[in-house]
């Protein structure tokens, strides 16, 4: 008998996934629980099981394409139930014309005009994001071109106009996986937010040489000390003197939502492209905890391996771009965080310090925060603390271990 | 060496359109075709077909001409004739295809194409050999009819779609094995011509997959008039002898031997790719062959379409001229794309029935408030006019937004109905929308409009339920 399998509800409110990989093909025999699929959904990839032992009849579903939760994916001749005798095909053929027939309705829940449908086409506009204005929630013209209109004005814009150049003169890569899902998640960020960045300077000489101090520690309980886990623990008690730094907006409940947990997303650089894993309750792990959880996690994106529940839920972010040069940068909200935290790289500069000038290891830090959160004056104060509290080694040792 | 910009494989219904977008929209166009232009429609399916349908059906007509006051006598039939007709109305239709590819710049090459190459193609015209490179590709080249492993087509007494469509005298016993599209068709086409018709069919149903309530106005038709219908039932043995074929079909209520002169297998079709090897250019297919694509019509190769019957059911010629008209803009660069929300069908059997979307059934398992409303023809002016007033409209729709999710008419002229309900499902309209559009009268769309009304909650020409 045959039997679809759908894609499961993955948790987490997610709605729908892209197929990165197909782990059988058709033909093949699956045992139950053997992963069939690769699915990436907000980032991480999902493997999907096999809920059936039987051979693997149809796949409908190609590598790349976006699917819904509760969308038929595959189809498995499932063992155990005895195959319909031999029989002439045309009974088999007319249970295939229906089967067909979804396949060519996947967007049977949108009402457009088929004129409508092309002009979302020729506009590259997906016509399943659009919502429309008439009847029924009918999509008008105006409401494609409404959305292709602001859509252009967003940051997507970078990837039409490539695809406008001579195709002999560019490379297009169609935006897929990781890459895809960066770019819808920036433009919802860029959206939701209303974007800020403060600048402050920061003397770390001190937390140069407790980091130093620590790595031999660090070194016996076998993890690599940076100097991130520090100033997350340096956070924490900025974060709770300022509330409103770890926190969301609620658009529809209209509120701010103070969160009581600090979960710190890493923005991390992979091959793919940029991943924000999340280290939670920092406040309640030391340093050594933190740094072996930050190299894991590290370590788990490069391969693709991260789980949903480890990219979500942070409360919190910090984008680390020092590492790779620079002066500072204007970092995105990860949203619906309403702040993160840019920390650049450490370098010896003159700094005039009790009257004479020393050469000391500074740094710049940002902090780019929703202002519908934040004042800019609460954004400076926070930042001092900070600071204050990296620049003196006494109240860092206490904080960090 | 020819050069193309995109070549097509087979020129029927799939094919020939996607050379003609392909020409207008300026790519060289080359289309192969071992056979005839116009494919299996054209010349040996939907054309040649309703032209007889259409011929038997006058003749029937004017045979009962007589309770409308009309004294016929003598009224014959000349198989001759009729064939020559219909060979006429094919010929004008193929060649008014083969002007309009060449007129639009699309170069036919006649000849069995092979594939060497995704980008190469060989053509052989009896001793004649070509090859033809090419950037694009579309393979088109349809389907062909199954056989059973105990019954071969012999083209004489054990014979296929086409061959039934060139007898020049009538049978006096025929069998129809596969009681689908086809196999109705040809079966009521005989039936009337005189033939004592028998039909076979697997499942439970004539018409399978299509609403019962549909099926059982055609079948209640077909056994009033004398024909024999076997349903769960199958064909195990044959045996022929000089002058008939035996066979034994199997049924529920045991084993029945049929004597009869021809045997129509119209069991199913397969994808006509035997030349192609798929295979090794790594084109993917289905387990039963039919060629997998996305909705650009593109195959799993880069630069290799496939249209038409070829990439599986529903096997229509209307699907495969969208298709085609799909693939050429793709392959030129358009952003094209088969995002149609249904696919119409019509069944030329005696009464026509035609479906769009979904059944209430289908909707019902999409999670729609499924309801479905109903109008019988007996109540409409223009059928009891035309004294045709077998079948109904039915529409199905979704009770809390009322929108139009699909129809199943089934009745007299049911497959040039089936479009307004089609036009209006692409539209997104609710029934209301069909409603309260006029429609004039006497004519039999408005049947459609009077089921919308009933939808609607406010019909005119029907009690409602509990105003009785
Ligand atoms: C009796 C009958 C009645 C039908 N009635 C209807 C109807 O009323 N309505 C409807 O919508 N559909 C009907 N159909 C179905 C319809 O005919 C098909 O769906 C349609 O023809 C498919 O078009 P196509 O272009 O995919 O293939 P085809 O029409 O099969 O065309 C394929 C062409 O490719 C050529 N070809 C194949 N291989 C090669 C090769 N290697 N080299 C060169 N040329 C090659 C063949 O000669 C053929 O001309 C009917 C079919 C039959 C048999």
């Amino acid at each position: 008998m045959s039997y679809q399998v759908k894609l499961p509800d993955i948790g987490e409110g997610i709605a729908e996934g892209e197929i990165v990989k197909w782990l059988v093909k058709e033909g093949d025999s699956v045992k139950q629980d053997q992963p069939i699929v690769e699915v990436m959904t907000d980032k991480v990839n999902v493997q999907i099981p096999s809920p059936k032992n039987g051979i693997i009849r149809r796949i409908l579903a190609q590598e790349g394409q976006m699917v819904k939760v509760g969308q038929a994916i595959l189809e498995i001749d499932a063992e155990g139930q005895e195959q319909a005798e031999m029989q002439p095909p045309s009974q088999v053929t007319k249970e295939e014309i229906s089967k067909k027939e979804e396949k060519q309705t996947v967007q049977e829940n949108v009402i457009a005009t088929p004129s409508v449908r092309r002009l979302a086409r020729e506009l590259s506009v997906d016509i399943t994001k659009v919502k429309g204005s008439g009847p029924l929630g009918r999509i008008t013209e105006q409401d494609v071109k409404a959305y292709a209109q602001q859509r252009t004005e967003s940051a997507t814009q970078m990837t039409e106009t490539v695809t406008k150049e001579k195709e002999e003169e560019v490379e297009i890569y169609q935006l897929r996986g990781v890459r895809r899902n960066i770019s819808e998640h920036l433009v919802k960020a860029r959206n939701a937010t209303v974007a800020v960045t403060h600048v402050d300077e920061a003397d770390v000489t001190e937390l140069v040489s407790l980091r130093e101090a620590l790595k031999g520690p660090a070194e016996k309980k076998g993890v690599k000390l940076t100097y991130l886990p520090i100033i997350m623990k340096a956070l924490i008690p900025v974060l709770k003197e300022f509330p409103f730094v770890n926190a969301s907006l609620d658009d529809e409940r209209e509120a701010i939502v103070l969160k009581k947990y600090y979960n710190i997303g890493i923005a991390t650089d992979t091959e793919q492209g940029l991943i924000v894993p999340v280290i939670k309750n920092v406040d309640k792990k030391d340093v050594f905890q933190i740094a072996s959880e930050l190299n894991n996690l590290a370590e788990k994106a490069r391969n693709g391996a991260l789980t949903l529940d480890e990219v979500k839920g942070s409360t919190f972010s910090i984008t680390n771009p020092g590492t790779f040069g620079g002066l500072f940068a204007t970092p995105m909200i990860n949203w619906p965080d309403v702040a993160i935290l840019g920390i650049y790289k450490i370098s010896k500069r003159p700094v005039v310090k009790d009257g004479e000038i020393q050469i000391r290891d500074t740094t710049y830090l940002s902090l780019t925060f929703d202002h519908r959160v934040i004042d800019g004056a609460y954004a400076a104060r926070f930042m001092s603390r900070l600071i204050e509290i990296l620049q003196d080694p006494k109240r860092i040792m206490s904080e960090v271990l | 060496m020819q050069e193309a910009d995109i070549a097509i494989i087979g020129g029927g219904p799939g094919g020939y359109v996607c050379a003609i977008r392909a020409a207008q929209l300026g790519l060289r166009t080359i289309v192969i075709e071992k056979d005839r232009m116009g494919g299996e429609c054209l010349n040996y399916g939907c054309i040649p077909s309703k032209a007889l349908i259409t011929a038997v059906k006058l003749y029937d007509k004017i045979r009962n001409a007589q309770k409308l006051g009309i004294k016929v006598t003598g009224v014959e039939v000349d198989m001759q004739i009729m064939q020559a007709w219909k060979k006429n109305v094919v010929e004008t239709f193929v060649s008014g295809v083969e002007q309009l590819c060449k007129g639009y710049g699309a170069k036919i090459i006649k000849g069995e194409a092979e594939l060497v190459a995704k980008d190469r193609i060989r053509v052989t015209n009896k001793d004649q050999v070509e090859e033809i490179s090419t950037e694009k590709l579309v393979i088109a080249t349809g389907s062909i009819p199954l056989e059973l492993p105990f019954m071969r087509f012999d083209h004489r007494s054990i014979i296929d779609s086409r061959d039934s469509l060139e007898l020049t005298e009538v049978p006096k016993r025929f069998l129809v094995v596969g009681g689908g599209a086809i196999g109705l068709e040809i079966a009521s086409l005989y039936q009337k011509l005189g033939s004592q018709v028998t039909i076979v069919e697997l499942t439970e149903q004539l018409l399978p997959g299509t609403d019962p309530e549909v099926v059982r106005i055609v079948q209640r038709n077909l056994e009033r008039k004398g024909v024999k219908i076997y349903l769960k039932s199958k064909v195990v043995y044959a045996e022929k002898t000089p002058y008939s074929v035996k066979v034994t079909v199997q049924t529920p209520e045991g084993n029945v031997e049929v004597e009869t002169d021809k045997i129509l297998l119209s069991i199913g079709r397969r994808p006509n790719t035997d030349k192609l090897n798929l295979g090794q250019l790594g084109i993917l297919t289905d387990q039963k062959g039919y060629i997998l694509v996305n909705k650009q019509m593109s195959t799993s190769v880069e630069g290799v379409y496939a249209i038409g019957d070829v990439t599986g059911p529903p096997m229509l010629a209307h699907k495969a001229s969208k298709q085609g008209i799909v693939a050429a803009e793709a392959a030129a660069g358009l952003p094209a794309s088969a995002d149609w929300k249904v696919i119409p069908d019509a069944t030329f059997s005696e009464p026509e029935v035609a479906n769009v979307g979904m059944t209430e059934a289908t909707a019902q398992v999409k999670g729609f408030a499924a309801a479905k409303a109903r109008f019988p023809f007996a109540a409409l002016g223009r059928s009891l006019t035309a004294g045709e007033t077998e079948g109904f409209v039915k529409l199905v729709y979704d009770q809390n937004t009322k929108l139009l999710l699909g129809a199943q008419i089934v009745g007299s002229s049911a497959s040039d109905l089936i479009s307004e309900v089609s036009l209006a499902i692409e539209m997104g309209a609710s029934v209301e929308d069909l409603a309260m559009t006029i429609h004039p009268h006497p004519t039999l769309p408005e049947g459609i409009m009077e089921a919308a009304e009933i939808a609607s909650g406010k019909p005119i020409h029907q009690l409602r339920i509990g105003q009785r």
